[in-house]
C-alpha cells in the first residue's frame, strides 16, 4: 500500500505535463491576470486586493487542476487497461488503489498551493498579517481539495476512452470559471452570482479569502463543500463497486 | 497405464526426478452420450483408480480441499452463455492447459476463478476458499489476457510493487532473474516489446510463493526464443510444485507443458486428459471400407489402436490413434477390405464432430 502511493507520487512528479499544468500554470495565470492590476485597488464587493483576491483563486485552481485531471483520465485509462483488473489479482484491500490516486494527487496538491504563494509573496508583495494565516491557507486549501479528488475518482470509473478529457474539461472549466476562480463572480449578473454560490468552487475559494481577512471561514461555505464531499464521494464508492461487479 | 508412462516421458526430461508427479487422470468425455460409440474406446486407457495426493513438500497446499474446484458453474453475458454448467477440478502439481478456439470461454473461465466475475450460478472454490481470500492470502498469482501495466515507471519499480503487495514475496532480484528481465529492470514499462511486456506480467504473476499460478494466453505476442525461455520458466515453477493453469489455443503449446489438458468450447468441457491422449483424438484417422462378406465384430473391435468402432452391415468406419498399425492387423485378419480409405482428423475437426454433436443432441431435446 505504502509503496503503491510512493510509486503513485513518483509516477505524478515524473510526468512533465501534469507538473507543469499543476505547479507552473496557475502560478503563471497569476503573474498574468494579477501582475498587470495595481496591488491596492480592492476586488469589488470584497475587502481584498487583486492580488489577494487571486493568490487565493489560483492556489485553489491549481490544487483543482492536481486532485481532478490527475485522477479521473487516469483511474478511466487504468480501468480500461486492465491495470485496475491486474491490482486486484493483488493482496492489495479493493478501496486500496483509489486510496493511492487521492493521495499521491494530495501530495502533488502541495507544490502547486506553496508555488502560487511564493510567487506572490515574491513577484506581488503579497503580505499576510499573521504567519498562522499562511499555514491556515494551505491547510484550508488543502483540505478542501478533497472534495474534488473524490470528484475526479468519480468521473474516472463514470466515464471511459474518449468521453473522459471532454467530460473533464467541462467540468474543470466550468466549475473554475462558474465558481470565480478566474475573475471575482461579482462582476457576474446576478443570477449567475446565485448559482456561483451555491458551486464547490466558490466555496473552497471562499475558505481563503475568510482567512486572508483574518477571520475562520464561514459556515455556509464548510457546510457546502462538506456536503458536495458526501455527495462526490458517496457517487464513486458507488460507481467503483458498480465497476468491479462487472469486472 | 499408457497415459501415465506418457506423461512421464513427456513431463519429466531425464535427470529431473521430480517431486512433482503428475496425478494420473481418466480421460472423460463429458460429450461422449452424443456421440454414439464413436469416442467410445477411449475409455481403455482410462479407468484408474483415483490416485493418491502428489506427494509434495508444500504442506499447507496438500490439505485435503482441491486446488481449485468449481461446481456447477454458469456465466452469461446477456443471451451469450459463456461459461456452462462448468465442474472442474484441479489439484496440487497439476500443470493444466485450458484449450480452446477463440471464445470457448478460457478466459471467463478464468476471471472467475480469480473472482473478477462472479458467476451466475454455482460455486467457485480455490484451496477450500472464495477466490478473493485466496489471493489475499498471497496462494494465487494471475496474469491476465488483457492485463495493462502501471505506465511511467520501470519494470523494476513495478515488480517491487508486485513483490511488496504480495504476502509470501520472494525477492526482487530473483523474480526479475526467473522472469529473465533482469537486463530490462530499468526500462519504462510502457516502452516495451509485446513479449517483454508478457515477461512482465509473468513476473507480476510469480512474485511470491503462491500454490497457484493462472496465466490466460501468456505466450501471445512472443517469438520461438522467447517462447523456450518462456516455458523454461514456467517448468520451473512446476517443479517447486506449484499448480499452473494456462489457456492457449495450440495444442503443442501445451503439449509442451501441460499434464492435464482441458478443452473448452462453448463454455463446455469437450475432453479433459493428457495432452497425449487429447492428441491422440485430436491426430486421430478415421477407417472406413467395405467387407465381402457380414463382418465378424469381435476381431474387429480387438483390433490395436481403435478409439471408435461402427458397423452397419458390410460397412465398417473406425477410428484409430495409429492408423498405420490398425491397417496392418486388419489384413492379419485374413478378411479382403474393399475401397479402404484412411483420412486425417485433424484438431479442428475433432472439435467440430463433438460440438456438432453436442448442439445436435441440444437440438433433438
Ligand atoms: N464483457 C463481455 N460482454 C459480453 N460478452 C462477453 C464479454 N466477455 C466475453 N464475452 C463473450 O463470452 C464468450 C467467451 O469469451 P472468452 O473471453 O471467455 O473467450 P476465450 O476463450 O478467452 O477467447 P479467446 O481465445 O479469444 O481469448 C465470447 O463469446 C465472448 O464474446
Ligand atoms: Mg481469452
Amino acid at each position: 500500500m505504502i509503496t503503491l502511493i510512493k510509486l503513485e507520487i513518483t509516477r505524478a512528479l515524473r510526468n512533465k505535463k501534469f507538473m507543469f499544468f499543476t505547479v507552473i500554470y496557475p502560478s503563471a495565470l497569476f503573474l498574468v491576470i494579477a501582475g498587470t492590476s495595481d496591488t491596492t485597488s480592492l476586488v469589488p464587493h470584497t475587502h481584498l486586493t487583486m492580488p489577494l483576491y487571486y493568490m487565493v483563486a489560483m492556489a485553489s485552481f491549481g490544487s483543482l487542476t492536481a486532485v481532478l485531471m490527475g485522477n479521473s483520465e487516469r483511474i478511466a485509462k487504468e480501468r480500461e487497461s486492465g491495470w485496475v483488473r491486474q491490482l486486484r489479482l493483488t493482496a492489495l484491500p479493493g478501496r486500496g488503489y483509489v486510496v493511492a490516486k487521492i493521495a499521491s494527487a494530495a501530495v502533488a496538491t502541495l507544490p502547486a498551493i506553496v508555488v502560487v504563494f511564493v510567487v506572490a509573496a515574491a513577484v506581488k508583495d503579497v503580505r499576510l498579517d499573521a504567519a498562522w494565516q499562511w499555514l491556515a491557507l494551505t491547510g484550508a486549501i488543502w483540505a478542501g481539495s478533497l472534495v474534488f479528488a473524490a470528484l475526479g475518482v468519480a468521473i474516472g470509473y463514470l466515464a471511459s476512452g474518449d468521453a473522459v478529457r471532454p467530460l473533464t474539461m467541462i467540468i474543470y472549466f466550468g466549475l473554475s470559471i462558474l465558481g470565480g476562480l478566474w475573475s471575482p463572480t461579482t462582476s457576474y449578473p446576478q443570477w449567475l452570482q446565485n448559482i456561483s454560490d451555491y458551486l464547490p468552487t466558490h466555496a473552497y475559494a471562499a475558505l481563503g479569502q475568510a482567512i486572508e481577512l483574518g477571520g475562520a471561514p464561514h459556515t455556509k461555505d464548510i457546510a457546502l463543500l462538506v456536503g458536495y464531499l458526501v455527495l462526490f464521494a458517496g457517487a464513486a464508492a458507488w460507481l467503483y463497486r458498480k465497476d468491479t461487479r462487472k469486472a | 497405464m499408457p497415459g501415465a508412462v506418457v506423461r512421464l516421458a513427456q513431463g519429466c526430461p531425464a535427470g529431473t526426478v521430480t517431486s512433482v508427479m503428475p496425478r494420473p487422470r481418466p480421460l472423460t468425455l463429458p460429450g461422449r452420450a452424443a456421440l454414439g460409440e464413436a469416442w467410445a474406446m477411449t475409455a481403455t486407457t482410462a479407468q484408474s483408480a483415483p490416485g493418491t495426493s502428489a506427494g509434495s513438500g508444500r504442506a499447507e497446499a496438500s490439505a485435503s480441499a482441491p486446488v481449485v474446484a468449481f461446481e456447477k458453474v454458469n456465466k452469461s453475458y446477456g443471451s451469450m452463455r459463456a461459461v456452462a454448467d462448468l465442474d472442474l477440478t484441479l489439484h496440487q502439481g497439476e500443470t493444466v492447459a485450458l484449450l480452446g478456439p477463440n471464445g470457448a470461454g478460457k478466459s471467463s473461465t478464468l476471471d472467475l476463478l480469480l473472482g473478477l466475475r462472479t458467476p451466475d450460478s454455482g460455486l467457485v472454490r480455490i484451496f477450500g476458499t472464495t477466490p478473493r481470500q485466496a489471493i489475499e492470502g498471497g496462494r494465487v498469482g494471475a496474469m491476465l489476457q488483457s492485463g495493462g501495466l502501471m505506465e511511467e515507471v520501470t519494470v523494476q519499480e513495478l515488480v517491487r510493487l508486485a513483490c511488496d503487495l504480495h504476502p509470501l514475496a520472494h525477492p526482487v532480484r530473483q523474480v526479475l532473474e526467473e522472469a529473465g528481465i533482469t537486463d530490462i529492470a530499468d526500462r519504462k514499462v510502457n516502452k516495451l516489446s509485446g513479449g517483454q511486456e508478457q515477461r512482465v506480467r509473468f513476473a507480476l504473476a510469480t512474485a511470491g510463493a503462491s500454490d497457484l499460478i493462472v496465466l490466460d494466453e501468456p505466450t501471445t505476442g512472443m517469438d520461438v526464443s522467447s517462447r523456450q525461455t518462456f516455458w523454461a520458466a514456467m517448468r520451473a515453477q512446476a517443479r517447486q510444485g506449484r499448480t499452473i493453469l494456462f489457456a492457449t489455443h495450440y495444442l503443442e503449446e501445451a503439449d509442451e507443458i501441460a499434464d492435464r489438458v482441458i478443452v473448452l468450447h462453448r463454455g463446455r468441457v469437450l475432453a479433459d486428459g493428457t495432452s497425449a491422449e487429447i492428441k491422440a483424438m485430436a491426430g486421430a484417422r478415421r477407417i472406413s471400407f467395405e467387407l465381402d462378406e457380414p463382418a465378424d465384430e469381435a476381431g474387429l473391435r480387438a483390433l490395436p489402436h481403435l478409439t471408435g468402432i461402427e458397423i452397419s452391415g458390410r460397412t465398417v468406419r473406425m477410428r484409430s490413434s495409429d492408423a498405420d498399425a490398425t491397417v496392418h492387423a486388419l489384413y492379419g485378419l485374413g478378411v479382403y477390405p474393399r475401397g479402404i480409405e484412411v483420412a486425417g482428423l485433424g484438431l479442428e475437426q475433432a472439435f467440430l464432430t463433438i460440438t456438432d454433436a453436442a448442439t445436435a443432441e441440444e437440438a433433438g431435446r
